[in-house]
C-alpha cells in the first residue's frame, strides 16, 4: 500500500511518527497522523484544514489534553463555576511562553526523557484502518494513488480516533470538509 | 454554554460537586503554572533558594519536586 503513496503522504507520514515521537508517545494513533498533516499547510490537507480554522497549535493541545500522558485535562467549567477563565490564563499564558505552554511542561517532558522513544513506532489499530480506509477512498475517487487528501478523508471515515474529536471538537464542518476534499484531490500525482 | 446547562449550573452552585471539582481544576492550573514558572526561573539562572524565597517555601521542598536525578530543570546548585 505504500508504494502508492505520494510524497505527501510519505511526508504526512514521517511527520506523523515525528510528532508521536516528540510528544513521548510510543505509537502512532489518528491524531499523530492529524498532526502530520498539518505539519504541511502547503499541501491539499493542510491547506483546507487551515481554511476550516484548525491550527496545528489548537489541535496538539486538544491531542495532549485528551491523551497526554495521562495527566488530567483541566475542567474549563468547573473553574468558570469560581470565576476563572481558562481561555483567559492559557492566553496570558501562551502570549508570554508560547502555544501550548500551559499544556506541556516540564516535568512532562522530564518524565518523557525517562522513556526515550527510539526506533520504529507502530501504528494503533485505528491509525492503520484510517490508512487502509484512505486507500478505499482513493480507489472510490478511482485515484491511482493515495495522497495527504486521501489520508484527511481516511481519518474522517474512521471517525472514532482521537483525530476524528479533535476536528470534531473543532466545530468543523466535516460534510463541507469532504465535499471539498472529493472536488480538489488531483485525478494523478503532480508532475 | 447552553441556556439549559447554565441553569444548571446556577441552579446547583451549593452543590458539593461542583464546588469541588473547581477545586480539583485550580489545583490542576496551579501544578501547571507552577511548573512553567519554576521552569522560566530556572532558565534564567534562579537558584533553588531564590525560587523558594517567592514561592513561600523551603528550598528543600522546591529542590526535591523539581531537581529530580532524571529532570531537566536540574542543572547543579
Amino acid at each position: 500500500m505504500f508504494e502508492r503513496f505520494s510524497d505527501g503522504a510519505r511526508q504526512a507520514v514521517a511527520y506523523a511518527q515525528e510528532n508521536a515521537r516528540r510528544l513521548g508517545h510510543g505509537y502512532i494513533g489518528t491524531e499523530h497522523l492529524l498532526l502530520g498533516l498539518l505539519d504541511q499547510p502547503q499541501a491539499l490537507a493542510g491547506r483546507l484544514l487551515a481554511e476550516h480554522g484548525l491550527a496545528k497549535a489548537d489541535a496538539e493541545r486538544t491531542v495532549l489534553a485528551l491523551a497526554g500522558d495521562g495527566e488530567e485535562e483541566l475542567d474549563a467549567e468547573a473553574l468558570t463555576s469560581i470565576g476563572i477563565d481558562l481561555t483567559a490564563v492559557r492566553d496570558r499564558v501562551e502570549a508570554t511562553f508560547g502555544a501550548g505552554a500551559l499544556d506541556r511542561s516540564a516535568r512532562r517532558r522530564g518524565r518523557r526523557a525517562d522513556k526515550p522513544v527510539t526506533g520504529h513506532i507502530p501504528f494503533t489499530r485505528r491509525a492503520k484502518k484510517s490508512l487502509e480506509l484512505a486507500l478505499r477512498a482513493a480507489e472510490r475517487l478511482h485515484h491511482p494513488y493515495i495522497g495527504d487528501g486521501h489520508l484527511l478523508l481516511g481519518l474522517l471515515d474512521e471517525g472514532g480516533g482521537l483525530a476524528f474529536r479533535v476536528i470534531d471538537g473543532a466545530d468543523i464542518d466535516v460534510t463541507r470538509l469532504r465535499a471539498e476534499l472529493d472536488a480538489q484531490i488531483p485525478k494523478d500525482v503532480p508532475a | 454554554m447552553s441556556d439549559t446547562k447554565q441553569l444548571a449550573t446556577d441552579a446547583s452552585d451549593r452543590d458539593p460537586e461542583v464546588g469541588l471539582r473547581a477545586v480539583r481544576s485550580l489545583r490542576g492550573l496551579i501544578e501547571r503554572l507552577e511548573e512553567l514558572q519554576v521552569d522560566n526561573a530556572r532558565q534564567q539562572n534562579w537558584s533553588w533558594q531564590e525560587i523558594a524565597g517567592c514561592l513561600g517555601v523551603s528550598r528543600q521542598a522546591v529542590h526535591k519536586k523539581y531537581a529530580g536525578s532524571r529532570n531537566p530543570l536540574r542543572r547543579g546548585k
